[in-house]
């Protein structure tokens, strides 16, 4: 099989399960009166708020301040999840309001919120985040100065409306910096070619460091901090290695992006910078390498498009693999049967992960849509006994999956893994859980393995904590309204 | 496009007609009337909120927030009309939302289904309340007003929306026979406020039940936390209410138009409330004896750590407080007025306009630190950007991830005088501990190689202007960690002496080897 991004015959329409369009069998199934979801509806779309995605990225760069033009609301909860999840970083932004609306002042409001935001020692860009209410006001590109107070600014166009998941909008905040970062031809833009694309960089042979740039690859896809320093070391054996890992806290890695080798898209849902990498002339890899198969392909993927001895690429891929069915002889997943149901993005790659540790992962559903990146592994998955995909999913369909599948696991969004834990099973947050483990090579396989057997063994003490709560079981799992009672 | 924008903020010119200052936010204070509403609405089980918004809206409101806070898995009762590009550019919102309210009546016919607006509903427009208001049964349509106004007038409004939507109909028959409203009629307290998003509640209203019912009072509902939408005409059984906070509720206790007293903070205002609450019982007898009881019980933790070595340091240690405008007054009260400590600064929310917001008070921390900052998340980043070490921080107010749902944390009534001096005498034991010399034991093998530059730092000279050089790096600690950043500071200066191999240690030692470390 390869691992190089699949044919566009790859997708027809009937093979696309989405909540606007749903094909599937559980978007169909009528369920027993009283159940906690509506059988009929899917009415809960899952994801965190899409415009997170971007903040998340750019908070966390070294040097990066933000400055967030929306209603005090949306900034409330954007300022809160950032400051959990992202970065301690202090974010500047205007009151905007009726008043500020009635007077037409949405430029200025912005430009406001960039000048307190430069004020901060030590900024090397401003990003001004246009969100719902200020897009629809109709804050565009040409209201924002180039720079402000002689900091570099992007605007980063994120409203939730028109982008329907955070991993997506992790792919706007960071095509926005790649596109800053282009480099500055006769006419203002980007040098074209002839057929009107982005010139690619090309090497003169007078700088060492460029010649060596183009041997490595820069990883997109945020990952475990362990990840890219086992990627590295892998790739350093084959007379490469790694440039960089996106999104970053280092600036300067954004503007590696276009000088680098290849580019390796480890996650499926970045889209836009992948199709400016790939204007810019950079060859890029999908998928990644999560257990034997797909390391193997993974590797070789990397050596083809670096044009690496292909001897030693082999070599290399094959021990890597060998690696990782060393540890499936001794530990597997076998017999246990798994839902992915996050909202990340990279669900694909996580069940693959687990398909190829023998586990059955009978229905996976993203935030995501589905594209020509989540095709292979959709393709991959379904021919070993996954029977569902569903992209930008409902809750209402994760629901009525457990009931189609009976899963010994669930790895769900919050209120998906809530809904396991009541009905008695093992069910884990999926994001927290992905974010502090290792995916990536032998390391991932064996560590996720690990986490997923744990999991699998408490199941009695799910069971156990249901009943302490809940009472004797009924026949119908119960409808847990309002946990603060 | 470059441009450069000169400071301040006022003079900045897009070229375009004159205008009003743009008002500056940073971080955040409070939220919209959006999330007023549906923390206050979903609270009760039989309601269903239909939220007219992009799915951020819903999921920050719904997940997100109340995850990290109130330690909800998910706000169950909620569904998001989910507006798309085509809604916002195009269609309007009234479609999605009755395709939202039709599957949910059909799903849940026992839940009242009440739609709400967000700041992007308002923005497009879409007023629904006119065909819900047509349909079979009509469906309630809470307008949020999320473009203006704060979380507090937001809260402030739904409630008395509820009350005047739900609560007419009080139930007479419930008055002649509910045995609780017969035998106590003249003692039944109601308790308004508490619900999602509001920091500490849990055992806040467990300290407040435990003082009325000390002061003679039944408590009889707590709304909404504990209320069903449907017991709303209960609001209006009671002889007093409770408002739980300063920062909103006090427009519903007027609409009730019953006497009402603020939850209390500190040992006076404390007293005052059981006194003023057995008077408007008339059960003061039962209240005095309780203080009475509560003097030598629940508050006498306070009296003995007052008596205490401990009671000494709450003269010289500097607090500062920003949080909602109970938990700031109250803790002014307490702190400063009773135990006599030093207010750095004290900023409440709702903020009035001589109150610092968050860019001055992110300016004075950044200057000055205090012993003790009762805050959000906010004061914790601006003193992590100071590298503030010597500052204990103390979570006092939503934003913030924190945690309150055990019931023994209170900040109001006896409970929580006790409960906040307690804390502090820890976080004060903390540092004593931390100030204490000790063997590095992971260290020690590496440390015998090394020769000890301290060793010979007996040996040096410190001028006069070196030592008051090295004070006056200390001005912006609090006092109680002057003596071990003073022994810090002076090893960092003599570590280089020595390494430099100087015999004097000059104000220009000082400042050198201060930029060295």
């Amino acid at each position: 099989m390869t691992l190089t991004v699949p044919e566009g015959n790859l997708i027809t329409p009937d093979i696309i399960e989405t909540r606007s369009n749903p094909k599937s069998e559980i978007g169909n199934r009528k369920l027993p009166e009283g159940h906690s979801v509506s059988p009929d509806h899917n009415l809960t779309p899952q994801t965190m708020c899409p415009a997170f995605g971007s903040l998340r990225v750019l908070t966390r760069i070294d040097g990066v301040q933000t400055a967030m033009v929306t209603d005090t609301g949306c900034l409330y909860g954007l300022t809160f999840v950032t400051h959990f999840y992202a970065s301690r970083k202090s974010i500047a932004a205007p009151a905007f309001g009726t008043k500020e609306l009635v007077a037409g002042n949405v430029a200025e409001a912005a430009i406001a919120s960039c000048v307190e935001a430069s004020k901060m020692p030590g900024t090397k860009l401003i990003a001004a985040i246009s969100l719902c209410v200020a897009e629809t006001a109709g804050l565009t590109e040409e209201m924002i100065p180039a720079q402000v107070n002689g900091i570099d600014t992007i605007l980063v166009r994120v409203p939730a409306y028109a982008i329907h998941s955070h991993a997506e909008a992790k792919d706007v905040g960071i095509n926005a910096l790649l596109k800053k970062f282009a480099p500055v031809g006769a006419h203002g833009g980007a040098p074209l070619t002839a057929d009107g694309v982005e010139k690619p960089l090309t090497f003169d042979g007078t700088n060492a460091d460029e010649d060596d740039l183009k041997k490595k690859v820069v990883m997109l896809g945020e990952v475990f901090p362990a990840d890219p320093l086992t990627v590295d070391a892998v790739l350093k054996r084959m007379g490469s290695g790694l440039a960089a890992n996106l999104p970053s806290r280092n600036l300067e890695d954004y503007k590696l992006a276009r000088k680098a080798g290849a580019i390796a898209a480890v996650h499926p849902f970045y889209g836009g910078s992948v199709a400016t990498l790939r204007a810019a002339g950079v060859p890029i890899i999908s998928g990644a390498p999560v257990g034997p198969e797909a390391t193997y392909g993974w590797i070789k993927g990397v050596g083809n498009a670096l044009k690496l001895d292909p001897a030693l690429v082999e070599q290399v891929a094959a021990e890597e693999r060998d690696k990782c069915k060393a540890i499936l002889s001794q530990f597997s997943l076998k017999g246990a049967k798994v839902h992915v149901c996050g909202y990340e993005g990279n669900e694909l790659l996580y069940a693959r992960l687990l398909v190829e540790a023998g586990a059955v992962v009978p229905y996976i559903s993203t935030s995501i849509m589905k594209s020509l990146y989540t095709a292979a592994d959709e393709a991959w998955l379904k021919a070993r006994g996954t029977k569902e995909i569903i992209y930008q999913k409902a809750l209402e369909q994760d629901i009525r999956a457990l009931d189609a599948y009976k899963p010994d696991l669930v790895l769900g969004t919050t209120p998906l893994s809530a809904e396991a834990k009541a009905r008695g099973s093992p069910g884990m947050y999926y994001t927290n859980m992905l974010s502090v483990r290792p995916l990536f090579l032998g390391a991932g396989l064996a560590g996720t393995i690990q986490l997923i057997s744990e999991a699998l063994n408490r199941a009695p003490r799910y069971e156990w904590m249901r009943e302490f709560f809940e009472g004797e079981r009924h026949t119908e799992a119960a409808n847990v309204v309002n946990t603060m009672d | 496009m470059i441009m450069t924008i000169a400071e301040p903020t006022e003079t900045i010119s897009t070229g375009g007609k004159k205008h009003a200052p743009i008002e500056l936010i940073r971080d955040l204070e409070s939220t919209s009337g959006y999330w007023a509403a549906v923390w206050t609405m979903c609270a009760m089980p039989d309601v269903h909120v239909v939220c007219d918004a992009p799915i951020g809206c819903f999921n920050l409101v719904a997940t997100a927030v109340p995850d990290y806070t109130d330690a909800i898995p998910h706000i169950h009762n909620i569904t998001p009309s989910v507006m798309r590009e085509q809604e916002v550019t195009m269609l309007g919102t009234a479609g999605a939302v009755r395709k939202a309210v039709d599957a949910l009546r059909e799903l849940h016919p026992d839940q009242e289904i009440i739609v709400v607006s967000t700041a992007e509903s308002e923005m497009i427009s879409s007023d629904h309340g006119d065909w819900l208001s047509k349909m079979t049964p009509p469906v309630p349509f809470f307008w949020s007003k999320s473009l203006e106004g704060d979380e507090w007038e937001g809260r402030d409004r739904v409630l008395v929306w509820l009350w005047k939507n739900f609560g007419f109909q009080i139930d007479d028959l419930r008055l002649k026979s509910d045995p609780q409203i017969v035998n106590h009629q003249s003692k039944i307290v109601n308790v308004i406020g508490p619900t999602y998003g509001c920091f500490n509640s849990p055992s806040d209203l467990h300290e407040v039940k435990r003082l009325i019912e000390g002061a003679g009072g039944v408590v009889n509902l707590v709304y909404p936390i504990e209320a069903r939408l449907k017991d709303t005409p209960r609001l209006g059984e009671s002889a007093v209410n409770i408002v739980m906070y300063r920062e909103f509720g006090e427009a519903l206790a007027k609409e009730l138009g019953k006497p009402y007293l603020f939850a209390p903070m500190g040992i006076r205002e404390t007293t005052e409330f059981i006194h003023k609450l057995g008077e408007l019982l008339g059960t003061s007898e039962q209240a005095e004896a309780f203080i009475a009881k509560e003097k030598k019980t629940t508050l006498a933790p306070l009296w003995d750590l007052w008596r205490g070595p401990q009671g000494d340091w709450f003269s010289t240690t500097e607090f500062a407080v920003v949080a909602g405008r109970s938990y700031t007054d109250g803790l002014v009260r307490m702190l400063a007025d009773e135990l006599g400590m030093k207010v750095q600064f004290a900023s409440a929310r709702p903020r009035t306009p001589s109150e610092m917001n968050n860019i001055q008070i992110r300016e004075a921390l950044h200057k000055k630190q205090p012993g003790f900052m009762f805050g959000s998340l906010n004061e914790k980043i601006y003193l992590t950007e100071a590298q503030a070490k010597a500052t204990h921080f103390m979570p006092s107010s939503f934003p913030g991830a924190t945690v309150r749902r055990a019931l023994g944390t209170p900040f109001m009534g006896y409970s929580g005088v006790v409960y906040v001096v307690q804390e502090m005498v820890n976080r004060f034991y903390d540092m004593v501990f931390n100030f204490l010399p000790f063997d590095n034991v992971a260290a020690a093998g590496q440390l015998k190689d090394v020769a000890n530059p301290l060793a010979q730092a007996n040996k040096l000279v410190w001028s006069e202007e070196a030592r008051a050089q090295m004070e006056s790096h200390l001005e912006g600690i609090p006092w109680l960690s002057r003596i071990s950043a003073t022994r810090e500071l002076r090893t960092q200066v003599e570590v280089y002496a020595v390494r430099n191999g100087l015999k004097d240690v000059t104000p220009e030692v000082v400042e050198k080897a201060l930029l060295a470390s």
